[in-house]
């Protein structure tokens, strides 16, 4: 069937990072494209389609989610965060400054849905253990580092804030 | 030298306050942001340190600063002098203050007297430079004075005028203007906040909200710096090939067909052009009328294969493209894809390898065969080595299978084919061979394709395999007049055709040992699976060779290597492309011969290992150090080895089955391409080249290109530490252009991120450049200083980078020679007016040509190690391997960033552990993919990786610069450790390894079904 020609535009309005976004949008349109295509924010990342990779995930109403596996027009009323949003007055977050620290990226296709899944698991549990890190981030694959430097990532951002 | 500049400005604030502040240089002076410290030697005078600096270099200077006049509540003047570059400099400021309905006006007035030989070369032409910076300084004052600033915490965009154009002048400006550029106004603008939504009732909505807002406030303890790539890769700044959507771009879909091998009989694009938004579709017939077929590597008959960028009358493997639709957006695209009809007349699909060497389906006709290439590796006496073992043993059949690390981020490009006939790729391949690859088969010159990566998800080696689809997607971007074409691989299309490992084959092994268990020779035939096009192969039948006794010192060795094409996809080379499996074949070897004898893992090992070193193989490599002892030695110790012994065997009377085994590997890095020869003679490749520049720019800032396509490697941040440390400057203050770029004029036919070189290759062409480099600036200073070059050292100073005589504070700083060379040219003599400070090296290994017919020669320059051993248990109810305990030792010679080398430690063990017990590229008899998509291939998780206890060792390299080996392929030992624990878990249930992956059904289906032992040993 062909759903270009017939498709009627929905409007939808969502808050992402602070700034209200109203759009029209195709009934179809993934959250994910919304996010990059829609408005440009290219920081999250598509690595499969079968929401398995997690490079998507944001924070929808504080919580993670694969925005790959929401359509847009599901979000409308939402309160979105992407890894553009976390980054204050030029300042990194801890979590953003502890995977540079640590070498807990590489390549960094993954990275911005690993801040975002951790962020979340920090958001409800601010010392988590080795455990409670892997169990957060089963649904996020990387290639580059083997993960044992983002599980020490996170454990110093935890720290870190923990300290502070 | 004199320069005089003046203005105005209002300030929404009391005269007298204004004055209190203007007039007090301890407030005043903290507002410049290159403000340092500051030595009151009385009210009015001050010794005033401050920042300076070119780009992102920066020191400290002093400035003895006055406050000459301050007549209340209307004027206010300071001077400043100091000395800077074998001269000195004076300047005054003033301001005067009125009263204007309730506001204060300011006028001020600048001047700056500059004297010197230097400041004669250094200095002229930058009045309008300097009113640009001053405007810049004036509006923050401005901010600093207005009302609700708070002086002490103002942060002011650019310093003080004066100060800035002082720096300017003596080579010494400073930039850092885009993070305080922010006005209060901007900053407001991006602090999070979240209004509740209206329509938002839920309690626990808002506490998660409310949990993600505290958190996102958090403040931390300052942290270590980390790589110079990672500041834009953490804050979703990285610029990868989907990122990149440049004005009018189109978009490129494929159909791909469903079946392994079928002809095709017809194809219909009728509807799919209909679609309103569709620019135009391509198919094979239109590819075959207007491009050529790509070069093949292989010699007669596989160059008579015709692989074009488009499937022509035939498909020959489950997603093999057939048509490409372009249209105005991917759902478009997408859409009329849907639409397109292709007729198919279904073929026998060959699938294994097996069947492939039979030829009873030819897969490509016009070859006549399905192998790609045949040849014998024979060194030593192998038959007399035979005659005199005291022990054969014999292995049937060992398998090495098909996967792939799966980059996250999948192929892409970006192509643009313009109507002035330049060709631009934004795109991520790794190496500048497509380069070669593209232009025959579009008819172009190389020079008419610009080529060129940002960031880059992984690669894994995967990539090189891009290049088809970025030669249709230029093809694309001609026929739709111009426009760019983007094309973006989906993970599903990957799965079928983004570039799998090859899967090997090793039949009719033999090993002859003598009474101690030494290996003295190996009899085997070795079939590689390289799917259906060989693209970048037959290439890894000689690249296994590098290693060909892999740690060991056996000198007799006959192997029959040949290649089949198959209907799966075309393979691509991946991480310890050609050698990891050969190691894993070598490291079988060992493993079943120690069971087989009787003689422990590590004691067989032992007994077989290479000691010294440098080690010319039976093949002519020349390994160039290492100490295999010491890395099972110190292995051993860590787990703990003589303890995992007991415990197997206490668990084994508890019916647990425990494995501990070894993995010992090889990591062979910078090819020498003459190997390319063994396989082709007619192929016109030696040696291996990388080009670096490395260049002070206009303003003196260092600034670097490698021709090097990282994919996370880091290779910004080596780059950076290596010019840093013979500059005597920080890292901070040298740029490392990002990703690739052909007109950078940077690069040489066989540039790129591969086979484990950079280490060598990219850090000895950027090493070869900054000592050019060096050698310019030496010159340059040594006329300006009026010294001897011998006599100068390069390092920090008061006026930032700069190089000086030794001893003395006389220097001359960066911006200054890069003055005298861009901007100043008549004032050098005659022999300096060639320096360019702009300079490239081309690094070239050591190599020379091997004897072809022999299969003789140095493959390679450098050969990394890893130690790995895995303590593992099976499940004697579910088969599924548990790692109780992981070592590993590595040694890279001579290691250039610690932290780095870690990474590719883990990243290569988690891709070796993920296929030794996760990862598979299955195919059923009919060619079916059946791992489709990332949940059936289950790429290895953060929860199937153990944790890793790392050590590392160093031997450097005596064929490198810096002592430094290329180590990013890793050489899969992880794969080897696994298969080796498992044996030594499960051959007293007369399990033998034969499989390089050993998931749970592989092992269930070993232990149960009670196959023929595939193994014999006859003792003499």
């Amino acid at each position: 069937m062909n759903m270009s020609e017939s498709t009627q535009l929905v409007p939808i309005t969502v808050s992402v990072n602070g700034k209200t976004c109203q759009r029209q949008v195709e009934p179809r349109l993934l959250l994910v494209e919304f996010i990059r295509e829609t408005l440009g924010l290219t920081g999250t990342h598509i690595g499969c389609d079968t929401s398995f990779c997690g490079a998507c995930t944001v924070i929808v109403d504080g919580d993670a989610v694969k925005s790959c596996t929401m359509l847009a027009v599901q979000a409308d009323g939402s309160e979105i965060l992407t890894v553009e949003g976390l980054e204050r007055d030029g300042v990194l977050h801890p979590l953003q400054q502890a995977f540079s620290s640590n070498h807990g990226l590489q390549c960094g296709y993954c990275t911005p849905g690993m801040l975002m899944s951790s962020l979340a698991l920090l958001a409800d549990n601010p010392n988590p253990t080795r455990k409670d890190i892997r169990k957060q981030l089963a649904g996020n694959i990387c290639r580059c580092t083997g993960y044992q430097n983002i599980i020490k990532s996170i454990e110093a951002a935890a720290s870190a804030m923990q300290e502070d | 030298m004199e320069m005089k500049f003046d203005g105005e400005f209002n300030i929404n604030q009391p005269r007298d306050k204004v004055f209190e502040i203007l007039r007090d240089p301890e407030k005043f002076a903290p507002l410049l942001p290159t403000f340092h410290s500051m030595e009151m030697k009385d009210s009015n005078r001050a010794n005033l340190k401050v920042k300076v600096g070119i780009g992102s270099i920066i020191a400290t200077a002093t400035t003895e600063l006055i406050l000459e006049e301050a007549l209340a509540p209307s004027r206010i003047r300071y001077t400043g002098q100091g000395k800077v570059m074998q001269g000195a400099y004076q300047m005054s400021s003033t301001f005067e203050l009125d009263e204007i309905d309730g506001e204060t006006r300011v006028r001020w007035q600048g001047r700056t007297v500059l004297a010197g030989k230097l400041l004669s070369i250094a200095g002229g032409g930058l009045r309008s430079y300097a009113e640009k910076e001053i405007n810049r300084v004036i509006t923050s004052l401005q901010a600093a004075l207005a009302p609700g600033a708070q002086t002490a915490e103002i942060r002011v965009p650019e310093e003080n005028w004066f100060m800035r154009l002082l720096h300017f002048l003596t080579g010494t400006h400073k930039q850092e203007a885009t993070d305080s550029q922010a006005s209060p106004a901007t900053a407001a603008d991006t602090t999070m906040t979240y209004a509740p939504h209206p329509a938002d009732t839920l309690q626990s909505r808002k506490d998660s909200i409310h949990k993600i807002n505290r958190i996102l406030d958090a403040g931390c303890n300052a942290m270590k710096p980390g790589r110079k790539e990672d500041k834009r890769l953490v804050t979703g700044q990285g610029l990868y090939v989907d990122d990149y959507l440049p004005a009018g771009a189109l978009h490129m879909v494929l159909v791909r067909s469903p079946y392994a091998h079928a002809r095709i009989l017809d194809i219909d694009v009728s509807r799919a052009e209909s679609l309103p938004g569709v620019i135009c579709t391509i198919t094979g017939k239109e590819i075959a009328e207007h491009t050529t077929p790509f070069t093949q590597i292989g010699p007669e008959p596989s160059a008579r294969i015709q692989d074009f960028c488009l499937a022509v009358n035939k498909v020959r493997y489950q997603g093999d493209p057939v048509v490409a639709v372009i249209a105005e957006s991917r759902h478009i695209a997408t859409d009329a894809a849907q639409l397109v009809e292709v007729n198919y007349d279904i073929l026998p699909a060959v699938v294994s390898c097996e069947d492939a060497q039979t030829d009873t389906t030819v897969i490509h006709e016009e070859a006549g065969t399905n192998r790609t290439w045949q040849g014998v590796y024979e060194y030593g006496d192998v038959d007399q080595a035979f005659a005199g073992a005291a022990h054969i043993v014999r292995i049937d059949h060992l398998k090495f299978h098909r996967f792939s690390s799966t980059a996250l981020e999948c192929n892409a490009v970006v192509a643009t084919w313009d109507r002035r006939d330049q060709i631009d790729f934004f795109c991520n391949t790794i190496m500048t061979v497509p380069i070669a690859m593209i232009a025959p088969a579009l008819d172009v010159r190389t020079d008419q394709i610009r080529l060129r990566t940002h960031d880059i998800g992984g690669a894994f080696g995967n990539k090189i395999g891009n290049y088809p689809y970025m030669t249709l997607a230029a093809f694309a971007s001609r026929k739709a007049g111009g426009a760019p074409v983007k094309w973006v691989e989906t993970r599903s299309e990957y799965m079928q055709a983004g570039g799998h490992g090859g899967e090997r084959n090793y039949y009719d092994t033999e090993v002859a040992l003598d009474k101690d268990g030494v290996i003295t020779a190996i009899r085997s035939r070795h079939v590689d699976d390289c799917g259906a096009y060989p693209r970048y192969e037959p290439l890894g039948c000689v690249i296994w060779s590098q290693v060909l006794p892999a740690a060991y010192k056996l000198r007799n060795v006959r192997i029959d290597f040949s290649q089949v094409v198959t209907n799966k996809g075309p393979c691509a080379p991946n991480r310890g492309y050609s050698r990891l499996p050969h190691m894993w074949f070598m490291e079988r070897v060992i493993d079943i011969c120690g069971h087989e004898l009787g003689i422990p893992a590590d004691e067989i090992r032992l007994r077989n290992y290479i000691r010294d070193f440098p080690y010319t193989t039976p093949n002519g490599c020349v390994y160039d150090s290492g100490d295999f002892v010491a890395m099972l030695n110190r292995a051993r110790d860590i787990i703990g080895w003589d303890d995992w012994k007991q415990k197997q065997q206490q668990a084994r009377t508890e019916g647990r089955i425990i494995g501990i085994g070894i993995g010992t590997t090889l990591d062979s890095g910078t090819n020498n391409f003459a190997q390319s020869q063994i396989i082709n003679p007619f192929l016109p490749f030696s040696s291996n080249s990388v080009v670096s520049t490395v260049k002070l720019d206009l303003d003196g800032s260092i600034s670097a290109s490698v021709s090097t396509f990282p994919q996370g490697q880091g290779h910004e941040t080596t780059t950076a530490q290596v010019i840093a440390e013979e500059l005597g400057v920080d890292t901070d203050m040298v740029h490392v252009k990002t990703g690739f770029d052909s007109e950078r004029n940077s690069h040489s036919g066989t540039c790129g991120t591969y086979a484990s070189q950079f280490a060598v290759t990219g850090l000895s062409a950027v090493h070869g450049a900054v000592v050019k480099l060096r050698n310019e600036m030496k010159k340059l200073a040594a006329y300006a200083l009026e010294a001897n070059e011998n006599d100068l050292e390069f390092g920090m100073g008061e006026q930032g980078p700069e190089v000086r005589v030794i001893g003395t504070g006389r220097g001359v700083n960066y911006w200054a020679l890069a003055n005298m060379v861009n901007y100043n040219k008549a004032s050098l003599p005659e022999e300096l007016r060639e320096i360019s400070l702009n300079v490239r090296h081309t690094y070239v290994p050591p190599f020379e040509a091997p004897d072809v017919e022999k299969k003789y020669g140095n493959l390679t320059l450098t050969y990394a190690m890893q130690l790995h051993i895995a303590a593992v248990e099976v499940d004697p109810q579910t088969f599924k391997t548990r790692i109780l305990d992981y070592v590993i030792v590595d040694d890279c010679g001579k290691v250039i960033n610690p932290m780095i080398v870690e990474g590719q430690v883990h990243g290569g063990t988690a891709h070796g552990l993920g296929a030794a017990l996760l990862e598979i590229m299955p195919f059923d008899k009919d060619g079916n993919v059946l791992a489709g998509s990332f949940t059936d291939y289950a790429p290895i998780t953060i929860n199937n990786m153990p944790d890793l206890k790392c050590s590392n060792m160093q031997t450097p390299s005596p064929f490198t610069y810096n002592g430094a080996k290329g180590m990013g392929e890793g050489g899969g030992a992880p794969l080897h450790a696994i298969s080796a624990a498992l044996q030594d878990a499960l051959y007293d249930q007369g399990v033998i390894i034969q499989h390089s992956h050993n998931s749970p059904m592989a092992l269930h289906d070993f232990i149960r079904e009670g196959r023929q032992r595939p193994v014999t040993t006859e003792s003499r």
